[in-house]
């Protein structure tokens, strides 16, 4: 039986929360909230996430800050930046820092929604090759 | 005795009318308070269920037009709208039409509601970007209050409301610099759409009105359109209003291309220093080297602003720092000063510096050094 996919969508504006949360709820993930920076770092510091979506600028730390964060501490989630910043500069750290995604915002749902879904699919298919792999490894043993 | 008592009587009165006041006004604070989180909170149910309407355009999920009547409904509908693009939108334009939410607001407008209740309308207006407003919209930019003006104008932008450019630009020479500017934001927001709505009405206008015109120009230059570079031209040949010259001199920075080029360079004959020193400037924002002689001798220009421009433009064009150094030997010590500051802003002294230090300087970099440190010239190497 496959669990349900924990999604973390992080961002000041309660708009876009909301939206994603019930959006993705509505497709049967769990989602937990984080209103800013700091949240959602503690968050992914003390939860297991499958995706991560993260705004870019958010009050306490920007979705740069806490990628970077994640990334020193030894986290690794897979995340998708959010941003109404429309500069390379953002978009290339995003990526550079680990970023599996970036999607600009005004955003078009059903396309986040695609998004969201196809690197669910990976961790999906990560997950189904780490149980095999367990699976393999105990009939070895 | 009876006039203590009196006393005592009044500052009894004086006690309880504070007392009332303040009683209600905690009171009418606390009810504020409380309709407003009522406010948030079936704002934020509403939110939940238009996120699902997005989520499924097809749902069935009932939204009544007791909901659509709520202000929070607005609220939320106006934010989601502004949170997506795409087909949400028109999930959203649906349920806006089909509860008349456009409509309820443009009767507001037409009200006789204080200012506060009609700006409001104005904004939810502008914010949802109906079509179906677009006449009250239009109706309502000559409205007696600016702020309405200003929010009808945003919301024809918004909604990409062609036949309203004209409208607008008609409206350039009645009203005041504010809302000028406010309407100029929108109209650079239509882009070259606006383009030969404003050039009609520089042509017709440019003799009798300055601000109106001015503004009018600027926009063509925020909006760029390489087709706005001839009539701007004629344009800046034609007046003789320096406000209107000046800002032809920056549209046509901004618009650029070789015909530009050539009407920049005839500025710099002008007895007008202002004009000298914006087509400086403006011939920095075209790029082309052409222009680094002009320049070159803009450095040794009688005006100060002129010399300085004309600088910090060669900085900018490709070739044209080599044109400062060339002016750190000139004769003229103006000319030697504008380079040698422009060349510090664009980071050549600290290179120079760095170079010293390393034994590697050229003698371009002492030049620069013994002229933006004079001690250098006296111990320099």
């Amino acid at each position: 039986m496959s669990r349900t996919l924990r999604i973390l969508v992080a961002d000041d504006a309660e708009t876009i929360t909301t939206l994603l949360m019930t959006s993705l709820e509505l497709k049967g993930y769990e989602v937990v909230t984080a209103r800013n920076g700091i949240e959602a770092h503690e968050f992914g510091m003390n939860e297991e996430f499958d995706l991560v979506i993260l705004d870019q600028l958010m009050p306490g730390l920007s979705g740069l800050e806490v990628i970077r964060k994640w990334h020193d501490e030894g986290i690794d989630v897979p995340v998708i930046m959010l941003s109404g910043v429309d500069d390379e500069k953002t978009v290339v750290d995003s990526l550079d820092l680990g970023a599996v995604d970036f999607v600009r915002k005004p955003f078009r749902l059903p396309e986040l929604m695609a998004r969201i879904r196809q690197r669910l699919r990976t961790v999906e298919s990560d997950g189904t090759e780490q149980q095999a792999d367990d699976k393999n490894g105990s009939a070895g043993r | 005795m009876e006039a203590n008592q009196t006393a005592v009587l009044i500052v009894l009165i004086v006690i309880t009318i504070d007392a009332v006041l303040l009683a209600s006004l905690i009171i009418l604070k606390g009810i504020h308070r409380r309709r407003m989180l009522g406010h948030e909170k079936r704002r934020a149910g509403y939110m939940t269920l238009l996120a699902h309407h997005l989520t499924y355009p097809d749902s069935t999920e009932p939204i009544g037009r007791k909901t659509a009547e709520d202000p929070a409904f607005l609220d939320a509908v106006i934010d989601l709208r502004n949170a997506v693009a795409g087909p949400e939108i028109d999930t959203l334009a649906r349920i806006i039409g089909r509860y008349g939410m456009a409509g309820a607001q443009a009767r507001r407008l037409r009200s006789r509601f204080p200012l506060g209740r009609r700006l409001r309308a104005a904004v939810a207006l502008a914010e949802m970007g109906d079509e179906s407003s677009a006449e009250s919209l239009m109706e309502f930019l000559g409205d007696r209050e600016p702020e309405v003006r200003i929010q009808c104008a945003r919301g024809l932008g918004r909604m990409r409301w062609t036949p309203a450019i004209d409208a607008i630009v008609d409206r350039f020479n009645v009203e005041t610099p504010w809302v000028r500017s406010r309407f100029t934001s929108t109209l650079v927001g239509f882009g070259p759409k606006a383009t030969w709505p404003l050039i009609a009405y520089i042509r017709v206008n440019h003799r009798f009105e300055s601000a109106g015109p001015s503004a009018a120009i600027r926009a063509l230059g925020v909006i760029g359109d390489t087709q706005a570079g001839p009539p701007l031209i004629e344009i800046l040949e034609e007046a003789k209003d320096p406000e209107i010259q000046i800002a032809a001199i920056e549209a046509l920075g901004a618009v650029g291309g070789p015909l530009a080029l050539k009407t920049l360079i005839r500025e710099f004959d002008s007895d007008d220093w202002r004009l000298r020193a914006k087509a400086a400037t403006a011939i920095g924002d075209i790029g082309d080297p052409l222009a680094i002689p002009t320049l070159a001798a803009g450095l040794e220009d009688t005006d100060w602003w002129v010399r300085r421009n004309s600088a910090a433009a060669l900085t900018r064009l490709p070739g044209g720092q080599w044109a400062l150094y060339d002016a750190l030997a000139s004769k003229d010590r103006y000319a030697q000063d504008a380079a040698a500051e422009a060349l510090a802003d664009a980071g050549e002294l600290i290179a120079a510096r760095s170079r010293e230090k390393s034994g590697t300087a050229t003698a371009r970099d002492q030049a620069l050094l013994s002229h933006m440190t004079p001690e250098y010239s006296m111990t320099g190497s």
